[in-house]
């Protein structure tokens, strides 16, 4: 099934904004899970220089900077993506999560060696005793690592509370743990660091989920989490609607962290006080005849 | 003078009473009792000239060092943003032989540590092999990853590399860390050598120390040599972080010696892809920047988001090779202990030799077995965090308690790979110059390395730094130890060299200057004007001084009276002076606290301490006369009031010297600056407080109701220093009106308002924004309406008075002065200084 993504982001200004620099993840990955059929990226006032590049992670990361003094910036990003459903996974075949924590360590061939950057601490993600102290009940000794993963996101899906006015941006993983509420940015943030502070390598995904009655977090960017499960590759994780992603979840990035992989940021010179506005509209392709 | 001979021994050691510790090696004495045969020129010079002579010689190097405005900043302490730089009269002495071996492996290292890099911001080979483990990269947050795979000229990751070394006991050196960052210390080994060679010129050069001048010469031709796309004359700029940085002193001197813009972050901007330089005249093209600022910093849109100091783009821009950084960005990942621990490894499998020179023996406890070693041997190591950004200070096993001790290995177990051990030496210890006699201190020596064609080449020298004391075991400039000259032997007489006199290639006859920043033209222009204020400030004070016994003379009473209510206008006195009996005791007292207690904020002292701090802004845009004058005045209003009777005379010295101090630092400024835009914005300041101060002076010395007291009119003609005009042309009849044209009308006394608004009319003619005759900017309209406003005043006038007896004419053209002097001070800053608009981060989820 194809699923059209149309997201734009609206900067405004009380004064003119004399330059700008900005670096946008918007361009979805095409992977064993997805293929990228179309993509275009408008930015008004049109930017002087626009350079797309593959990052440190394989993410397209876009770098435009706009020195037409402006108001307003509006950037919108459209793509179509083919999502292959795949057969679901029988969590209980999965390897035992602690010898998957043992191969990450010796990382000697080169899967393991790439999930091993995942492991460590990051900007926005630390280990700390309290996060594996929160992921032990879901990960008792000899657990299949894929039944571990999803109790706990289970747990996490069911003691946190969905709470757009909990949080911001930059709230720090600690403060979720401790106020258990929080978007999906905050809940991948929080499993990410639980996984890591027993062994396992996780990564942050930031993409689209497609509008639906029953899912939480089509109405902007979402955010997952993957955890790294050797001979399986990586497995996704939603924690924010407590199920493995298939056919509704579109991927744009992943990295360590949010902050690897952030959809739009940047720095801009001048502007007095900004407004930010985020409408993202996620739809299967209509059929043509 | 055979110093093997055991008198000559005796003679030195009962001269400089130095006993070395038998327990270290000493640098000077050899374990057999006898001076090293390095020292030989050096001890037998001390010979001659004696402590005493030592002390008279030590004297003038101290001199040297305030002068020169040699300063260190101590953060967290906010009584010195300068701190003086603390230098020792004895060299450190190494010898030909024994340098040889140390600039081998100093090359060798350096050589190693850039094919690392180049590995880690590459294919990963040592990390995919196991040889360096990955942890000690991933986690590191000097790993950056927006600068995997950029192209770096020439393959240089290190264009200049620095390593601290200690000798041990049985004489072997040892590297303790490595500086791959962004190295300092270069330059204040350059101003020690200055400053030690001015003292001990004879020894200097009987000893054949080698000069250092080639070092950066071959820095200069290295940094040239990256520079992307190649142009005749490439713009270089060196990038600081700000005044406030510890060793900003450092980046000023360097920049001035080798010729290179002194830049911030908010002085550059990325259009389209490359990096300019905000100027008064418009963008300049930046081709290369030396970075003293922390990689990570450098770019708020792909590194640190939490900073501004850096560039945004700036990344992207280096990505599409139109700029190249110095050292390269990422570089600051080997700044750590603990790769150390796996150098000799990784030099057999890159370099196919042995590691010439060891490393301190280090363990990194995220292994288990060094974990264990380190865990049953803590007595003997010192402990640091692996990874920056934790408590940085170091800790010595051996003066743990027992409870603090667990509470480390507690911790030490929880995250084995956040700590690092290293071995705890005993470093050997040079002779250090105390009160007359030479003490045994510890030092580590700091070598700086620079690329040079496909090697490395290391400079003669380097930067010696000491402990405060024997038992002190940390050398940090930080925490209050010295610092030493280093002084390697040559083979024979060293032919002189200096950069700044002998370039290797000759250059083309330039008329440009620096590159001006707004940035430093709003210091400029604020510096002008506060040195101008301070002027007229001392001018009314002296006037009052002068004056302040004279209850007798009703005409000196009048001029002290009206000192004062300008004093008061200006907001250094307060305005509400009792008119009774006591009001001279209350004045003086007020003066003297005005003159003598610089921690008023109202003082002269603190104001002059202002202006001292904007002239260190300027550090590399003012000649070092200038600055030394500066720092001459700053020290006279810092020493102590004099003792009781003695204090009024002893403020109008002051007060005297204060001003021939002022005029002589305007003089220098003014003179040695090249007539560029640096200089009309100085003299901008300059003339626009001038203009305004005298509007100040007239309206508040004469006073809306004009008396005939000629001693108020001659106490003004004082501070405006104008008496001699007068005297000239009307003898002694004292006229109100002939005064006002004196100091407001007349365009040719130099102190008059209206000769202030001609050259300001002037400069703003001149300036980048007034080029365009279509569109007049707001200044150029203000200054010409300043200037025909007086022009075209009256002084008949100006003089006569309203019906209610008041000067009203006066009065409203002084107000409107006053304001239009104001909105061009505004206008200036509109049009010139608004590179202070702050960039701000955008983020949506």
């Amino acid at each position: 099934m194809a699923l059209c993504v149309n997201h734009t982001t609206t900067y405004t200004y009380s004064e003119p904004v004399s330059i700008c620099h900005t670096e946008v993840r918007l361009k979805p990955r095409t992977s064993a899970a997805q293929t990228l059929l179309e993509h275009e990226l408008v930015i008004v006032p049109a930017p002087e220089v626009l350079i797309a590049r593959q990052d440190y992670f394989g993410n397209t990361a876009t770098y435009f900077s706009s020195q037409e003094p402006h108001l307003k910036l509006t950037i919108t990003a459209h793509s179509v993506v083919e999502v292959h459903a795949s057969d679901p996974l029988q969590p209980r075949l999965t390897p035992k999560w602690e010898q998957v924590s043992e191969e990450v360590r010796r990382y000697d061939r080169a899967e393991t060696f790439d999930a091993l950057q995942f492991v460590f601490e990051s900007p926005r993600v630390r280990t700390a005793s309290e996060f594996a102290d929160y992921a032990r009940p879901s990960f008792p000794a000899g657990r299949p690592l894929l039944e571990g993963a999803l109790d706990l996101c289970g747990r996490i899906y069911k003691e946190f509370k969905y709470d757009q006015r909990a949080t911001t941006v930059s709230t720090p993983v600690d403060e979720v743990l401790r106020i258990r509420h929080g978007v999906c940015q905050d809940f991948a943030h929080l499993m990410i660091a639980c996984l890591r502070s027993i062994g396992l390598p996780a990564r942050y995904v930031s993409g689209y989920l497609r509008s639906g009655r029953n899912s939480v977090g089509s109405e902007a960017s979402h955010a997952w989490v993957s955890v790294f499960c050797a001979g399986f590759g990586w497995l996704d994780l939603d924690p924010t609607n407590n199920l493995m992603p298939a056919a509704n979840h579109v991927t744009a990035a992943w990295g360590r962290d949010y902050s690897d992989v952030s959809p739009v940021k940047g720095v801009a010179l001048g502007g007095g006080e900004q407004a930010i506005t985020v409408g993202v509209d996620v739809a299967p392709v209509p059929i043509r005849y | 003078m055979n110093l093997a001979g055991t008198d000559a021994r005796e003679e030195f050691a009962a001269a400089w009473r130095y006993l070395s510790n038998p327990a270290f090696h000493d640098e000077l004495i050899a374990a057999n009792g006898n001076v090293r045969p390095q020292w030989h020129p050096l001890v037998d010079s001390l010979l001659e000239i004696g402590p005493e002579g030592l002390a008279r010689r030590w004297q003038e190097g101290r001199r040297l060092v305030h002068e020169n405005g040699i300063t260190y900043n101590v953060y967290g302490d906010p009584q010195s943003t300068d701190r003086p730089w603390p230098l020792d009269p004895i060299p450190l002495v190494i010898g030909a032989g024994e340098w040889r071996t140390i600039e081998a492996a100093m090359r060798q290292r350096a050589t190693l540590l850039n094919a690392i890099l180049t590995d880690l911001y590459g294919p990963q080979h040592l990390l995919r092999e196991g040889l360096l483990p990955s942890e000690l990269v991933f986690r590191h947050t000097g790993f950056l990853r927006p600068c995997a795979g950029l192209s770096v000229p020439k393959g240089i990751n290190l264009h200049i590399y620095a390593a601290d070394l200690a000798r041990s006991p049985d004489g072997q050196w040892w590297v303790i860390a490595d500086r791959t960052q962004a190295p300092s210390g270069a330059g204040y080994a350059l101003e020690n050598r200055l400053v030690a060679s001015r003292v001990l010129p004879d020894v200097f050069a009987r000893a054949h120390v080698r000069g250092m001048a080639n070092f950066f010469q071959t820095y200069r031709d290295t940094l040239r040599g990256i520079v992307p796309e190649h142009r005749e004359n490439p713009r270089i700029v060196l990038l600081t972080p700000g005044p406030y940085n510890e060793t900003y002193f450092e980046h000023a001197f360097l920049a001035r010696y080798l010729g290179y813009t002194l830049v911030e972050g908010g002085d550059l901007t990325v259009r389209e892809n490359r990096v300019y330089l905000k100027t008064l005249g418009g963008l300049l093209p930046v081709d290369l920047i030396v970075r003293r600022q922390d990689d990570s910093f450098c770019d708020p849109l792909e590194l640190r988001g939490d900073s501004m100091l850096g560039v945004p783009g700036l990344v992207e821009a280096v990505r599409a090779g139109h700029v190249a950084v110095a050292n390269a960005l990422g570089t600051g990942l080997l700044e750590s202990a603990a790769p150390a621990a796996f150098l000799p490894i990784l030099c057999r499998h890159m370099l196919g030799e042995d590691l010439k020179m060891p490393t301190i023996a280090t363990w990194w406890c995220g292994q288990p077995r060094p974990f264990e070693f380190v865990a049953s041997h803590l007595d003997n190591v010192v402990i640091k965090p692996t990874f920056p950004g934790r408590n940085d200070h170091p800790i010595f096993g051996a003066r743990l308690s027992v409870k603090e001790r667990a509470q480390l290995l507690e911790r030490m177990r929880a995250s084995p790979a956040d700590f690092v051990a290293q071995e705890q030496v005993s470093l050997s210890t040079v002779p250090v110059w105390d009160d007359g006699r030479l003490e045994p201190r510890h030092f580590v020596l700091r070598v700086y390395v620079v690329a040079a064609g496909d090697s490395y080449a290391v400079m003669p020298g380097g930067l010696t730094r000491v402990t405060t004391s024997l038992d002190s075991l940390v050398v940090s400039m930080q925490r209050g130890g010295g610092s030493k000259d280093t002084w390697v032997i040559g083979d024979g007489p060293t032919p002189e060299f200096s950069l700044l006199q002998a370039p290797a290639v000759p250059l083309e006859v330039s008329r440009a200057t620096f590159d001006l920043p707004s940035r430093v033209a709003d210091n400029l222009f604020w510096l002008g004007r506060n040195v101008e204020r301070i002027e007229v400030a001392v001018r009314v004070t002296r006037a009052i001084v002068s004056r302040l016994y004279s209850e007798s003379d009703p005409a000196s009473a009048a001029g002290r009276d009206a000192g004062v209510r300008i004093l008061a206008a200006l907001g250094y006195l307060s305005t509400d002076l009792p008119a009774a009996a006591d009001r001279t005791a209350r004045l003086q007292d007020e003066l003297l606290e005005m003159i003598y207690d610089s921690a008023t904020p109202t003082s002269l002292g603190s104001n002059l301490h202002q202006v001292r701090h904007l002239a260190w802004l300027l550090r590399d845009r003012i000649s070092a006369d200038a600055w030394r004058i500066l720092n001459h005045f700053d020290q006279q209003f810092s020493n102590p009031a004099p003792p009781e009777p003695l204090r009024i005379s002893g403020a109008l010295n002051l007060l005297d010297n204060a001003i021939m101090t002022l005029s002589a630092f305007s003089g220098l400024v003014m003179e040695s600056m090249t007539r560029g835009h640096g200089w009309r914005f100085l003299d901008i300041g300059r003339r626009l407080e001038r203009a305004d101060q005298m509007v100040e002076l007239i309206r508040h010395g004469l006073g809306l109701v004009p008396t005939d007291e000629s001693g108020r009119l001659e106490a003004l003609l004082e501070i405006a220093d104008s008496f001699l005009t007068y005297r000239s042309r009307y003898l002694t009849s004292m006229q109100p009106d002939l005064v006002l044209d004196l100091l407001l009308l007349d365009e040719a006394n130099p102190r008059s308002a209206a000769f202030q608004l001609a050259r300001l009319r002037e400069h703003i003619e001149h300036m980048p924004e007034s080029r365009s005759s279509i569109h007049r900017p707001a200044e150029w309209r203000l200054a010409v309406e300043l200037l025909t406003e007086v022009q075209l005043a009256e002084v008949a006038e100006l003089a006569r008075l309203d019906p209610a007896g008041r000067l009203s004419n006066l009065d409203n053209l002084l107000l409107r002065l006053a304001g239009e002097l104001r909105r061009l001070s505004e206008a200036i800053t509109r049009s010139y200084f608004s590179h202070a608009l702050a960039s701000r981060q955008l983020h949506a989820r």
